[in-house]
């Protein structure tokens, strides 16, 4: 008799899934899905409502990175208002800046020393007991410290440019509602220790070494994991740089050669469709060019450092360097050195924070600009986990009459289902018994895409989700709910 | 309330997370306050321990987590409470419910209260 194995929750995620792997009566594996099963419902909520009041609303969608969608519906809006991209004053494009890049900071390393780092150095098969932040604790203490002061210094990076931690205020159609004073800018550059930025890119250079550590002495689990060709798109600065706030989209394939060439994303409905599955609340988003089957596309660190030609910081250009010589200048389709480029992104925050800090533009005052009023705008930023897409309409009466979001989550839909795919076929078809480490091998491949389930699905509130393992009659035999 | 007590910070998160415990072993006493769904009168004040076991992880914790980490990281365990006040409706974009005000203000005596025991 054939099973399915069902993982719910998987943990160290964000939102509510469930994984679904079915196994014929030789134990092979027929099927593998990652679904979500959780309804969508915010596009709808914020019709009717001011278009001002978006940039706030939407940041209810999610917990871990409400800056990235805050800013996402700003830019759209400052379309609206007639303050298009390249339009806000120079301290209304930095303050934002520092927001945004505060948030990739506090998100990247929450990712790697709270979600990703126990898998890695407790292992995957380590007692699941003491593999998460506890287990690390007790492993390297000042490992642990200075993630919560990473976490810590983001965090009141963007209590200062958006007003609160969480859910801020910051950025308005056409602008910001405030700067930067000179007391807050010293105190992130200089002290009180060891809350600076210099301190926290020493210590992005440390997280660094630690997984070029890790990597070069355990290849075999790095390298070959979930490692499956794609394509990847993300925003790019026009001359090609990485840039998580603005930019053109562009895409690249397995090989690297352009299949969106730099285009503006006021145009994203030509090049970007979605395709709906029976199974899944979540969408799957596909490039028009290429079509369903072979369109899909990864977004998110790895994809970033795979369009992007250059990283203008020195450090991070450097670990770009040697991290695109890994692969002879390739794009790198392996799921699990997303937390390398995860970590290199975190470095190329840490020094533009300190660029934007030391910029006096942030103690401007000329924070709004509007222009000419516009019933549409798109927005897209590249938020931790990869490209956030806007998109509203506004009628005469100033309410929203239409919202699409395609969150980074939904963008990854397609490549989480064929990692999850990878672990099923290469780890657990044809073993006699599946132990926990085999299950938390398809939690580690989800996880390397760091998903947020309550952005893709739009919903409010708490979301886990689950593993099942269930035979050819429906029977389920394993299911993992923590 | 911070404004009302000397020697009382206030912090407002829309979910816990790990830095959380670097406030919590600044503190001798800390508070988490929140909504509650079924509760059966207006406010719960329970006590809070560092959990034993950590509990499935995402990218926010729970009181007890917070309180684990902290005791690990820093080797501090304050005294902890949960104060949940009962809430009637959590429709999205409702404000709160004139019951839900009630509870509130309840509450917030009550926490006022102990908070001035605690500071005798």
């Amino acid at each position: 008799m054939g099973r399915k194995i069902t993982i719910e929750p998987v943990t160290r995620v964000e939102g509510h899934g469930k994984v679904t792997i079915r196994l014929d009566d030789a134990g092979k594996v027929t099927q593998s899905r990652f679904h979500v099963v959780e309804f969508r419902g915010f596009e709808r909520f914020v019709q009717g409502r001011p278009y001002w009041e978006a940039p706030v609303l939407v940041q209810r969608l999610c917990g871990i990175c409400p800056v990235s969608h805050h800013l996402a519906s700003a830019k759209a809006m400052d379309i609206v208002v007639g303050t298009g991209p390249g339009h806000l004053t120079a301290t209304a494009e930095k303050i934002r800046r520092l927001m945004h890049y505060g948030q990739m900071l506090q998100s990247h390393a929450l990712h790697f020393f709270h979600l990703a780092s126990p898998d890695l150095l407790l292992g995957m098969d380590a007692d699941p007991a003491i593999r998460n932040v506890i287990g690390i604790i007790a492993l390297d203490k000042d490992l642990a410290t200075r993630a919560v002061l990473l976490r810590k210094f983001g965090q009141e990076i963007i209590l200062a440019t958006a007003g609160k931690k969480i859910h801020g205020t910051g950025a308005v159609p056409g602008g910001v509602n405030k700067n930067l004073s000179p007391e807050e800018r010293d105190r992130f550059l200089k002290g009180p220790e060891p809350l600076t930025i210099d301190r926290m890119i020493e210590w992005s250079q440390g997280a660094l070494e630690l997984f070029k550590g890790y990597h070069r002495k355990n290849k075999d689990v790095i390298d070959g994991f979930a490692e499956f060709p794609s394509n990847h798109l993300s925003l790019v600065r026009k001359d090609g740089a990485l840039d998580f706030y603005h930019g053109v989209l562009r895409a690249v394939d397995a090989d690297g050669r352009k299949v969106l060439n730099d285009v503006d994303y006021q145009d994203y409905l030509e090049h970007i469709g979605e395709e709906t599955r029976s199974w899944s609340y979540m969408k799957f988003p596909y490039l028009r060019a290429l079509g369903k089957a072979d369109g899909w596309y990864r977004v998110g660190p790895l994809a970033r450092l795979n369009t992007c030609d250059y990283i203008p910081s020195p450090l991070a250009q450097k670990e770009f360097e040697t991290y695109k010589a890994y692969t002879d200048g390739k794009p790198n389709n392996m799921s699990l050195h997303t937390h390398w480029a995860r970590l290199i992104e975190l470095l190329h925050a840490a020094e533009v924070i300190k660029e934007l800090l030391c910029d006096k533009d942030l103690q401007g005052t000329k924070l709004v600009k509007k222009g000419r009023r516009a019933p549409e705008g798109v927005g897209l930023v590249e938020a931790p986990r990869g490209t956030l897409f806007h998109h509203y309409r506004v009628n005469a009466d100033d309410q929203i009459t239409m919202a699409n979001l395609i969150v980074s989550t939904t963008n990854n839909n397609e490549p989480m289902n064929r990692a999850v795919h990878w672990v099923a076929m290469n780890v657990l078809s044809e073993k006699p018994e599946i132990t926990e480490g085999m299950l938390n091998r398809v939690e580690v491949a989800i996880r390397a895409y760091d998903p947020c389930l309550s952005c893709a699905t739009h919903a409010l509130g708490r979301m886990p989700l689950e593993v099942s393992l269930v035979d050819a009659s429906g029977r389920v035999l394993q299911r993992k709910v923590r | 309330m911070e404004r009302r007590l000397r020697g009382v910070d206030g912090d407002a998160n829309y979910q816990l997370n790990l830095e959380d415990a670097l406030a919590c072993a600044a503190h001798d006493i800390v508070v988490f306050v929140d909504a509650a769904r079924g509760l059966s009168r207006p406010f719960a004040f329970t006590e809070v321990r560092p959990a034993a076991g950590l509990p499935a992880m995402s990218h926010a914790l729970d009181p007890g987590t917070v309180l684990a980490i902290t005791a690990r990281l820093y080797g501090k365990t304050p005294e902890a409470r949960l104060l949940a006040i009962r809430g009637h409706s959590f429709a999205i974009g409702e404000g709160l419910t004139r019951k839900a005000e009630g509870n509130l203000a309840l509450a917030l005596a009550f926490l006022e209260a102990f908070l001035k025991g605690v500071r005798k």
